[in-house]
Protein backbone atom coordinates (compact mmCIF):
# COMPACT_ATOMS: atom_id res chain seq x y z
CA UNK A 1 0.00 0.00 0.00
CA UNK A 2 1.19 3.21 -1.03
CA UNK A 3 1.82 5.40 2.40
CA UNK A 4 -0.17 7.96 1.11
CA UNK A 5 -3.51 5.86 1.07
CA UNK A 6 -2.23 4.81 4.32
CA UNK A 7 -2.12 8.44 5.71
CA UNK A 8 -4.88 9.11 4.37
CA UNK A 9 -7.01 6.29 6.23
CA UNK A 10 -5.60 7.78 9.36
CA UNK A 11 -6.35 11.28 8.94
CA UNK A 12 -8.93 11.73 7.09
CA UNK A 13 -11.58 10.15 9.61
CA UNK A 14 -9.34 11.52 12.28
CA UNK A 15 -10.36 14.93 10.74
CA UNK A 16 -14.16 13.69 10.16
CA UNK A 17 -14.16 13.54 13.68
CA UNK A 18 -12.48 16.74 14.69
CA UNK A 19 -14.70 18.64 12.07
CA UNK A 20 -17.54 16.75 13.63
CA UNK A 21 -17.30 17.27 17.05
CA UNK A 22 -17.92 20.72 19.45
CA UNK A 23 -14.62 23.03 19.96
CA UNK A 24 -13.89 22.21 23.57
CA UNK A 25 -15.41 25.09 26.27
CA UNK A 26 -14.23 22.87 29.57
CA UNK A 27 -11.54 25.15 30.15
CA UNK A 28 -14.25 27.35 32.18
CA UNK A 29 -13.79 25.65 34.71
CA UNK A 30 -10.77 24.07 36.62
CA UNK A 31 -12.22 21.32 38.92
CA UNK A 32 -14.08 18.58 38.29
CA UNK A 33 -16.30 17.45 40.33
CA UNK A 34 -15.12 14.77 42.71
CA UNK A 35 -12.00 17.02 43.18
CA UNK A 36 -14.37 19.87 44.48
CA UNK A 37 -16.46 17.63 46.54
CA UNK A 38 -13.41 16.64 47.97
CA UNK A 39 -12.13 20.16 48.86
CA UNK A 40 -15.51 20.87 50.41
CA UNK A 41 -15.49 18.21 52.41
CA UNK A 42 -12.42 18.42 53.52
CA UNK A 43 -12.62 21.78 55.26
CA UNK A 44 -9.63 23.40 53.91
CA UNK A 45 -12.22 26.17 52.91
CA UNK A 46 -12.68 27.32 56.72
CA UNK A 47 -10.84 29.66 58.81
CA UNK A 48 -12.40 29.73 62.86
CA UNK A 49 -13.58 32.60 64.15
CA UNK A 50 -10.85 32.49 67.00
CA UNK A 51 -8.06 33.24 63.79
CA UNK A 52 -9.95 36.07 62.33
CA UNK A 53 -10.47 37.66 65.31
CA UNK A 54 -6.57 37.88 66.05
CA UNK A 55 -5.92 38.83 62.33
CA UNK A 56 -8.52 41.44 62.88
CA UNK A 57 -7.07 42.42 66.52
CA UNK A 58 -3.47 42.83 64.80
CA UNK A 59 -4.60 44.41 61.66
CA UNK A 60 -3.35 41.77 59.35
CA UNK A 61 -3.11 43.66 56.09
CA UNK A 62 -3.47 40.47 53.80
CA UNK A 63 -6.88 39.88 55.71
CA UNK A 64 -9.92 40.83 53.42
CA UNK A 65 -13.37 40.08 55.11
CA UNK A 66 -15.87 39.74 52.38
CA UNK A 67 -19.80 39.86 53.28
CA UNK A 68 -21.42 37.86 51.21
CA UNK A 69 -25.02 39.13 52.39
CA UNK A 70 -27.03 41.49 50.65
CA UNK A 71 -26.72 45.33 51.21
CA UNK A 72 -29.61 45.60 53.83
CA UNK A 73 -27.88 43.36 56.25
CA UNK A 74 -24.68 44.74 55.24
CA UNK A 75 -25.84 48.13 56.37
CA UNK A 76 -27.01 47.45 59.54
CA UNK A 77 -24.04 44.72 60.85
CA UNK A 78 -20.33 44.13 59.22
CA UNK A 79 -17.20 43.22 60.87
CA UNK A 80 -14.48 45.63 60.77
CA UNK A 81 -12.88 46.06 57.70
CA UNK A 82 -15.37 44.29 56.02
CA UNK A 83 -16.63 44.91 52.09
CA UNK A 84 -20.01 43.99 50.76
CA UNK A 85 -20.43 41.56 47.80
CA UNK A 86 -23.49 40.37 47.91
CA UNK A 87 -23.62 36.58 46.62
CA UNK A 88 -25.77 37.74 43.48
CA UNK A 89 -23.55 39.67 42.34
CA UNK A 90 -20.67 37.58 42.80
CA UNK A 91 -20.12 36.79 38.98
CA UNK A 92 -20.04 40.77 38.27
CA UNK A 93 -16.76 41.91 36.48
CA UNK A 94 -17.00 44.72 39.13
CA UNK A 95 -15.57 42.03 41.71
CA UNK A 96 -13.45 39.97 39.79
CA UNK A 97 -10.26 42.01 40.65
CA UNK A 98 -10.88 41.33 44.13
CA UNK A 99 -11.97 37.97 43.93
CA UNK A 100 -9.24 36.47 41.45
CA UNK A 101 -5.85 37.72 43.20
CA UNK A 102 -2.82 36.36 44.69
CA UNK A 103 -1.96 39.31 47.39
CA UNK A 104 -4.82 39.09 49.95
CA UNK A 105 -6.96 36.12 52.09
CA UNK A 106 -10.20 36.87 50.87
CA UNK A 107 -12.84 35.60 53.75
CA UNK A 108 -16.34 34.86 53.04
CA UNK A 109 -19.35 35.23 55.30
CA UNK A 110 -22.94 35.87 55.70
CA UNK A 111 -25.05 34.73 58.46
CA UNK A 112 -24.45 30.96 59.28
CA UNK A 113 -22.08 29.54 55.94
CA UNK A 114 -24.60 28.70 53.55
CA UNK A 115 -24.42 31.61 51.44
CA UNK A 116 -20.28 32.13 52.36
CA UNK A 117 -20.19 28.25 50.93
CA UNK A 118 -21.84 28.92 47.94
CA UNK A 119 -19.49 32.47 47.63
CA UNK A 120 -16.38 29.86 48.08
CA UNK A 121 -17.67 27.31 45.76
CA UNK A 122 -17.93 29.42 42.89
CA UNK A 123 -14.88 30.98 43.04
CA UNK A 124 -13.28 28.12 43.53
CA UNK A 125 -14.73 26.41 40.63
CA UNK A 126 -13.85 29.21 38.52
CA UNK A 127 -10.21 28.76 39.42
CA UNK A 128 -9.84 31.49 41.97
CA UNK A 129 -7.47 30.76 45.01
CA UNK A 130 -7.16 32.54 48.49
CA UNK A 131 -10.82 32.75 48.78
CA UNK A 132 -12.12 31.07 52.17
CA UNK A 133 -14.73 30.69 54.56
CA UNK A 134 -15.00 31.87 58.18
CA UNK A 135 -16.51 28.74 59.97
CA UNK A 136 -20.34 29.12 61.22
CA UNK A 137 -20.65 32.43 59.82
CA UNK A 138 -21.82 35.84 62.18
CA UNK A 139 -24.19 33.20 64.41
CA UNK A 140 -21.13 30.95 65.54
CA UNK A 141 -18.72 34.71 65.76
CA UNK A 142 -21.46 36.42 68.11
CA UNK A 143 -21.64 32.66 69.95
CA UNK A 144 -17.76 32.18 70.19
CA UNK A 145 -16.25 36.29 70.07
CA UNK A 146 -18.94 38.49 71.04
CA UNK A 147 -20.26 36.16 73.98
CA UNK A 148 -18.65 33.70 74.95
CA UNK A 149 -19.52 30.99 77.99
CA UNK A 150 -17.14 30.54 80.29
CA UNK A 151 -16.01 27.00 79.93
CA UNK A 152 -16.70 24.46 82.95
CA UNK A 153 -14.22 24.24 86.13
CA UNK A 154 -13.08 21.47 85.09
CA UNK A 155 -11.98 21.91 81.81
CA UNK A 156 -8.44 21.67 80.40
CA UNK A 157 -6.29 24.87 80.63
CA UNK A 158 -6.69 25.10 76.65
CA UNK A 159 -10.32 26.01 77.25
CA UNK A 160 -9.66 28.79 79.72
CA UNK A 161 -6.63 30.13 77.35
CA UNK A 162 -9.22 29.92 74.75
CA UNK A 163 -12.05 31.70 76.75
CA UNK A 164 -9.93 34.31 77.93
CA UNK A 165 -8.52 35.25 74.14
CA UNK A 166 -12.47 35.37 72.93
CA UNK A 167 -13.30 37.54 76.08
CA UNK A 168 -10.19 39.32 75.28
CA UNK A 169 -11.08 40.00 71.45
CA UNK A 170 -14.74 40.22 71.97
CA UNK A 171 -14.54 43.43 74.18
CA UNK A 172 -11.70 44.64 71.51
CA UNK A 173 -14.60 44.51 68.90
CA UNK A 174 -17.55 45.45 70.80
CA UNK A 175 -18.93 42.29 71.59
CA UNK A 176 -20.89 41.86 75.05
CA UNK A 177 -18.21 43.74 77.65
CA UNK A 178 -19.20 47.11 74.88
CA UNK A 179 -21.89 48.05 72.47
CA UNK A 180 -22.55 45.62 69.38
CA UNK A 181 -20.80 47.40 66.68
CA UNK A 182 -23.48 49.08 65.04
CA UNK A 183 -21.90 50.18 61.85
CA UNK A 184 -22.69 53.19 59.89
CA UNK A 185 -22.26 54.09 56.43
CA UNK A 186 -19.36 56.06 56.78
CA UNK A 187 -17.31 53.66 58.56
CA UNK A 188 -17.54 51.42 55.17
CA UNK A 189 -13.92 50.74 54.21
CA UNK A 190 -12.27 52.45 51.11
CA UNK A 191 -12.08 49.99 48.73
CA UNK A 192 -8.72 48.43 48.48
CA UNK A 193 -6.26 48.66 45.29
CA UNK A 194 -5.29 45.26 44.48
CA UNK A 195 -3.49 44.57 41.51
CA UNK A 196 -4.80 41.70 39.25
CA UNK A 197 -2.72 38.99 38.79
CA UNK A 198 -1.06 39.01 35.45
CA UNK A 199 -3.26 36.39 33.17
CA UNK A 200 -1.55 34.06 31.77
CA UNK A 201 0.22 34.74 28.75
CA UNK A 202 0.82 33.34 25.31
CA UNK A 203 3.99 31.26 24.87
CA UNK A 204 6.50 33.68 23.47
CA UNK A 205 8.52 31.79 20.23
CA UNK A 206 8.62 31.12 17.05
CA UNK A 207 11.14 29.62 14.09
CA UNK B 1 -8.13 19.81 33.14
CA UNK B 2 -5.72 22.08 31.20
CA UNK B 3 -1.90 20.99 31.47
CA UNK B 4 -0.81 22.51 28.59
CA UNK B 5 1.00 24.60 27.30
CA UNK B 6 4.11 23.49 29.41
CA UNK B 7 5.61 26.84 29.92
CA UNK B 8 2.35 28.82 30.06
CA UNK B 9 1.38 26.85 33.20
CA UNK B 10 4.37 26.72 34.87
CA UNK B 11 4.79 22.63 34.55
CA UNK B 12 8.53 23.64 32.90
CA UNK B 13 10.60 26.83 33.07
CA UNK B 14 11.62 28.56 30.24
CA UNK B 15 15.24 26.64 30.55
CA UNK B 16 13.76 23.04 30.33
CA UNK B 17 11.53 24.10 27.41
CA UNK B 18 15.22 25.06 25.98
CA UNK B 19 16.29 21.10 26.57
CA UNK B 20 13.36 20.15 25.25
CA UNK B 21 14.23 22.37 21.78
CA UNK B 22 17.42 21.31 21.38
CA UNK B 23 15.95 17.59 21.60
CA UNK B 24 13.08 18.11 19.24
CA UNK B 25 16.27 20.13 17.03
CA UNK B 26 17.63 17.13 16.78
CA UNK B 27 14.70 14.75 16.07
CA UNK B 28 13.91 17.49 13.65
CA UNK B 29 17.45 17.21 11.78
CA UNK B 30 17.47 13.75 11.95
CA UNK B 31 14.06 13.26 9.99
CA UNK B 32 15.43 15.92 7.05
CA UNK B 33 18.47 14.02 6.86
CA UNK B 34 16.81 10.57 6.73
CA UNK B 35 14.28 12.15 4.17
CA UNK B 36 16.88 12.84 2.09
CA UNK B 37 16.69 16.71 2.26
CA UNK B 38 20.60 17.46 2.65
CA UNK B 39 20.17 17.09 -1.45
CA UNK B 40 19.19 20.21 -2.50
CA UNK B 41 18.45 18.37 -6.21
CA UNK B 42 16.12 16.40 -4.00
CA UNK B 43 14.40 19.79 -2.50
CA UNK B 44 14.87 21.80 -5.70
CA UNK B 45 12.49 19.10 -7.27
CA UNK B 46 9.18 20.37 -5.52
CA UNK B 47 9.75 23.42 -7.74
CA UNK B 48 10.44 21.77 -11.18
CA UNK B 49 7.87 18.67 -10.30
CA UNK B 50 10.17 15.96 -10.31
CA UNK B 51 10.21 15.09 -6.64
CA UNK B 52 7.89 16.14 -4.13
CA UNK B 53 8.98 14.22 -1.21
CA UNK B 54 9.52 18.24 0.76
CA UNK B 55 5.52 18.74 -0.31
CA UNK B 56 4.51 15.07 1.14
CA UNK B 57 6.97 15.86 4.68
CA UNK B 58 6.19 19.20 5.57
CA UNK B 59 2.33 18.61 4.96
CA UNK B 60 2.43 15.57 6.68
CA UNK B 61 4.20 17.14 9.55
CA UNK B 62 1.64 20.02 9.52
CA UNK B 63 -1.68 17.92 9.12
CA UNK B 64 -0.46 15.46 11.96
CA UNK B 65 0.42 18.08 14.58
CA UNK B 66 -2.84 19.86 13.57
CA UNK B 67 -4.91 16.94 14.85
CA UNK B 68 -2.99 16.41 17.43
CA UNK B 69 -3.09 19.96 19.04
CA UNK B 70 -7.31 19.82 18.10
CA UNK B 71 -7.81 16.51 19.69
CA UNK B 72 -5.66 17.88 22.44
CA UNK B 73 -7.87 20.49 22.95
CA UNK B 74 -10.73 18.50 22.35
CA UNK B 75 -9.32 16.15 25.75
CA UNK B 76 -9.08 19.26 27.93
CA UNK B 77 -5.26 18.42 27.44
CA UNK B 78 -4.29 21.95 26.02
CA UNK B 79 -5.32 25.56 25.84
CA UNK B 80 -5.44 26.45 22.29
CA UNK B 81 -5.53 30.33 22.65
CA UNK B 82 -2.08 29.88 24.94
CA UNK B 83 -0.57 28.39 21.92
CA UNK B 84 2.36 31.25 20.03
CA UNK B 85 0.97 32.13 16.79
CA UNK B 86 3.40 34.18 14.73
CA UNK B 87 1.60 37.51 14.11
CA UNK B 88 1.41 38.34 10.69
CA UNK B 89 2.95 41.66 9.18
CA UNK B 90 1.46 41.54 5.74
CA UNK B 91 3.91 42.83 3.58
CA UNK B 92 6.95 41.62 5.56
CA UNK B 93 5.15 37.87 5.01
CA UNK B 94 4.71 38.56 1.15
CA UNK B 95 8.20 40.04 0.68
CA UNK B 96 10.07 37.87 2.87
CA UNK B 97 8.58 34.79 1.23
CA UNK B 98 9.37 35.98 -2.10
CA UNK B 99 13.10 36.98 -0.80
CA UNK B 100 12.90 32.63 1.12
CA UNK B 101 11.75 31.50 -2.22
CA UNK B 102 13.97 33.21 -4.48
CA UNK B 103 16.73 32.24 -2.16
CA UNK B 104 15.76 28.42 -1.96
CA UNK B 105 16.16 27.91 -5.84
CA UNK B 106 19.12 29.76 -6.07
CA UNK B 107 20.86 27.95 -3.61
CA UNK B 108 19.12 24.52 -3.19
CA UNK B 109 18.50 24.64 0.40
CA UNK B 110 16.31 26.39 3.17
CA UNK B 111 17.56 27.44 6.36
CA UNK B 112 17.29 24.09 7.91
CA UNK B 113 18.10 21.75 5.17
CA UNK B 114 21.18 24.00 4.75
CA UNK B 115 22.51 23.34 8.43
CA UNK B 116 21.57 19.36 8.08
CA UNK B 117 23.70 19.23 4.68
CA UNK B 118 26.52 21.24 5.97
CA UNK B 119 26.93 19.06 9.01
CA UNK B 120 27.23 15.95 6.77
CA UNK B 121 29.85 18.15 4.76
CA UNK B 122 28.63 19.32 1.63
CA UNK B 123 30.93 22.48 0.73
CA UNK B 124 27.46 24.05 -1.58
CA UNK B 125 25.48 24.16 1.71
CA UNK B 126 28.38 25.71 3.81
CA UNK B 127 28.78 28.47 1.33
CA UNK B 128 24.74 28.72 1.93
CA UNK B 129 25.00 29.49 5.00
CA UNK B 130 27.74 32.28 4.90
CA UNK B 131 25.51 33.74 2.70
CA UNK B 132 22.66 33.15 5.69
CA UNK B 133 24.94 34.80 7.75
CA UNK B 134 26.09 37.84 5.43
CA UNK B 135 21.89 38.46 4.65
CA UNK B 136 21.52 38.83 8.46
CA UNK B 137 23.80 40.96 9.48
CA UNK B 138 22.76 43.25 6.22
CA UNK B 139 19.20 43.24 7.43
CA UNK B 140 19.56 43.98 11.50
CA UNK B 141 22.28 46.75 10.52
CA UNK B 142 20.00 48.23 7.94
CA UNK B 143 17.38 47.60 10.04
CA UNK B 144 15.91 51.19 10.60
CA UNK B 145 15.58 51.41 6.93
CA UNK B 146 13.13 48.68 6.92
CA UNK B 147 11.35 48.98 9.75
CA UNK B 148 8.53 51.27 8.80
CA UNK B 149 8.11 48.17 6.03
CA UNK B 150 8.66 45.67 8.31
CA UNK B 151 6.03 46.51 10.64
CA UNK B 152 3.41 47.43 8.28
CA UNK B 153 -0.16 46.05 7.59
CA UNK B 154 -0.11 44.20 10.73
CA UNK B 155 -2.63 42.02 11.37
CA UNK B 156 -2.24 40.01 14.92
CA UNK B 157 -3.00 36.44 14.31
CA UNK B 158 -5.83 35.87 11.62
CA UNK B 159 -6.49 32.36 11.20
CA UNK B 160 -7.99 30.95 7.99
CA UNK B 161 -11.06 29.69 9.87
CA UNK B 162 -12.25 32.81 11.59
CA UNK B 163 -11.81 34.56 8.05
CA UNK B 164 -14.08 31.72 6.21
CA UNK B 165 -16.40 31.93 9.97
CA UNK B 166 -16.18 28.26 10.22
CA UNK B 167 -15.11 25.75 13.41
CA UNK B 168 -11.32 25.40 13.30
CA UNK B 169 -12.42 21.42 13.29
CA UNK B 170 -13.52 22.10 9.42
CA UNK B 171 -10.75 24.17 8.79
CA UNK B 172 -8.35 20.71 9.39
CA UNK B 173 -11.03 18.73 7.46
CA UNK B 174 -10.38 20.96 4.71
CA UNK B 175 -6.61 21.01 5.20
CA UNK B 176 -6.60 17.15 5.33
CA UNK B 177 -8.27 16.47 2.19
CA UNK B 178 -6.56 19.40 0.77
CA UNK B 179 -3.40 17.28 1.57
CA UNK B 180 -4.71 14.03 0.19
CA UNK B 181 -5.33 15.89 -3.34
CA UNK B 182 -1.25 17.58 -3.27
CA UNK B 183 -0.20 14.55 -2.48
CA UNK B 184 -1.95 12.78 -5.34
CA UNK B 185 -1.29 15.15 -7.98
CA UNK B 186 2.45 15.38 -6.87
CA UNK B 187 2.52 11.60 -7.61
CA UNK B 188 1.15 12.49 -11.17
CA UNK B 189 3.56 15.10 -11.72
CA UNK B 190 6.34 12.59 -10.84
CA UNK B 191 5.36 9.84 -12.62
CA UNK B 192 5.12 12.48 -15.95
CA UNK B 193 8.53 13.82 -15.51
CA UNK B 194 11.13 11.68 -16.03
CA UNK B 195 13.26 10.34 -13.12
CA UNK B 196 16.35 11.99 -11.46
CA UNK B 197 19.52 10.20 -9.78
CA UNK B 198 20.99 12.02 -7.18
Amino acid sequence: MKPRILLAIFAVPLALIIAAVPENTTHAFKLTPSELLEEANSGVQYYSPDEIADMIIKEDPSLQLIDVRNADEFEKFNLPGAMNIPLTDILSEDWQAYLDQDIRINIFYSNGSLKSDKAWMITRQLGYENNYVLMGGLNYWVETIMNPTSPNATSPDEEFAKYDFRKGAGSALGGSAGAMNESTTSSKPALPVIRSKPKKKRVQGGC
Amino acid sequence: MDMGPLIAYEIISENTNLFFAFLIGIGFGFVLESSGFSSSRKLVGIFYGYDTVVLKVFFTAGITTMLGLLFFSLFGWIDLSLIFINPTYLYSAIIGGIIMGAGFIIGGFCPGTGVCAAAIGKIDAMMFLVGIFIGITFFNETYPLWEGLFKASYLGTPKISELFGISDGLMALLFVLMAMAAFWLGERFEKIKKPVVY
